[in-house]
């Protein structure tokens, strides 16, 4: 196998890897989201409790860091989409992401 | 003004028209699944789509020179057109791109006219490629570089075609499959209002990233025909007016909305439900953010019907058209050599008249007539933004809605 094939199938692998871990990750967040606020509205929000639970206060809680989280995840993406076009990179290295040249 | 300005200004012209049919042909990728949930309505989805393609193309200030260094040797590494072809005021290199473009226009509108989304990045490249061989031979094809990093026909465009819809089936298939495992016994009612929220944001992704990759392939073009003929010489910048020109080209194709590619990848492939739509575009978004991150920009329209597909797979008891999603797949693989069969013809067509500003002429006049036939016979039965969403009758050809169209 020569080298760029190599190079091929590294950069699969990694696209594949991350893609499953942001684009199936998201929307499970997101669906999380979504199951918390139905717990938080209470009522027949959540059909598999009986049709009527009183709503929980810690649903709300929950659902609205959990929809942030997404959001910033989002953020982040379009922060990505802009930087590169700009010839720059979104980094990790600091935890908190920063701009930095490519 | 000299020969090989007119044919200059015939280029950019017929490279606009380009960017304008790359923008309707992929407005179904970011919209059509929006449009088929009732999440956004029809003309809203494609007018945010178009300004979203708008902003995202003057986002991309990346130059974009070496775009078609990726399948054909016309260009140097820096950009400038290879020294054989310049001579002439640049007349030689500026038939074979205007063939190859006329090529790919007139392939992507034939996948339109059948209902078929096809990859417009595909189709310029076999334009380009058609185009090249019939006037370099099978030397001027660049098959895979030079072996040291990831270039040519083969890595950079074949082998990612085949991997993409394989990466986006999966990624879009488990990301269904979790979504309704971890909202299973939620009333339908509450969490389609939510995903319905998740599908207009994903989607919105989808667009911008739509933007910034597609429109600088068309700005590339376009400033390697200022080149050859010396109206530009800085290969580190493009043309502000080349810039605003096709971001305005390719939002406003994405305004126009190709209702025929809306309607199959909406309604056609897969019956969609707001949570099958989330899932559809956060992978159709993760899929080609990571990948032009990584330096292996897979093509949009390649991932997102794989997404579609994926969706439809990972809901239990989903319906599948199998029929429509084995047309796609033909589109797919004849849309390269379709495109370059056409792109070789023109060119062989510009040759016999000369070569020069005749032979230009013809080919646009050509490109014309075809489109022109073709959005005739798209009259008979018109698909557009009331009638996109009717149901699929599986009996019925792929392009033609079930109730009679007016027109829009």
């Amino acid at each position: 196998m020569s080298h760029v094939w190599e190079l091929e199938a590294a950069a699969l692998g990694q696209i594949a890897l991350a893609a499953v871990v942001l684009g199936a990750g998201l929307p499970a967040l997101f669906a999380l989201g979504i199951r918390a606020s139905a717990w938080g509205r209470g009522g027949g929000a959540e059909a598999a409790a009986g049709g009527d639970h009183p709503p929980h206060p810690l649903g709300r809680v929950l659902s609205t860091a959990v929809f942030a989280l997404v959001v910033l995840v989002a953020l982040l993406g379009v922060g990505f989409i802009v930087a590169s076009g700009y010839g720059k990179a979104v980094s990790f290295e600091d935890v908190y992401p920063t701009v930095v040249d490519k | 003004m000299t020969t090989a300005t007119v044919i200059l200004v015939l280029l950019v012209v017929v490279a606009l028209a380009f960017d304008f049919t790359n923008g309707f042909h992929d407005t179904a990728n970011a919209m059509a699944t929006s449009i088929a949930t009732g999440a956004l309505k029809p003309k809203t989805a494609v007018l945010l789509s178009g300004v979203l393609n708008l902003v995202g193309a003057f986002l991309s200030v990346e130059v974009a020179l070496t775009v078609t260094n990726a399948v054909v040797e016309i260009q140097n590494g820096d950009g400038t057109p290879v020294a054989g072809l310049t001579g002439d005021g640049g007349t030689a290199l500026l038939v074979i791109v205007l063939a190859g473009l006329a090529g790919a226009i007139v392939w992507n509108l034939f996948t339109w006219l059948l209902s078929l989304p096809s990859s417009s990045t595909h189709a310029l490249f076999g334009g380009l490629l058609g185009a090249t061989v019939a006037g370099l031979g099978w030397g001027g094809v660049n098959w895979a570089g030079d072996g040291q990093k990831i270039d040519g026909l083969l890595p950079k465009v074949i082998v990612p075609a085949l991997a993409s819809p394989v990466i986006a089936i999966l990624v879009a298939g488990l990301a269904t499959w979790l979504v309704y495992r971890v909202t299973a016994g939620v009333a339908a009612r509450f969490t389609d209002s939510g995903f319905r929220w998740g599908q207009i944001g994903s989607a919105s992704l989808v667009s911008l990233a739509h933007g910034t990759n597609d429109a600088q392939k068309t700005m590339g073009v376009i400033t390697l025909g200022l080149i050859a003929t010396g109206h530009w010489t800085d290969t580190e910048n493009i043309p502000f007016w080349v810039k605003a020109a096709c971001a305005l080209a390719i939002a406003l194709g994405t305004y126009l909305g190709g209702w025929r590619i809306i309607r199959t990848l909406g309604k056609g492939l897969v019956e969609i439900a707001p949570p099958q739509g989330l899932s559809a575009e956060s992978s159709s978004a993760a899929v080609i953010l990571v990948s032009s991150h990584l330096g292996l920009p897979l093509s949009t329209t390649h991932v997102t019907t794989g997404s579609v597909l994926g969706t439809g797979l990972g809901r239990p008891g989903a319906t599948v058209r199998w029929r429509v999603a084995g047309r796609m797949a033909v589109a797919w693989v004849i849309t390269i050599p379709a495109a370059a069969v056409v792109g070789a013809l023109l060119w062989g067509l510009a040759h016999l008249l000369g070569g020069g500003l005749v032979g230009a002429v013809v080919v646009v006049a050509v490109l014309a007539a075809a489109a022109g036939a073709m959005y005739r016979r798209s009259r008979t039965a018109p698909v557009h933004a009331d009638n996109v969403n009717d149901d699929w009758h599986d009996g019925s050809s792929a392009d033609a809605p079930s109730r009679t169209a007016v027109s829009a």
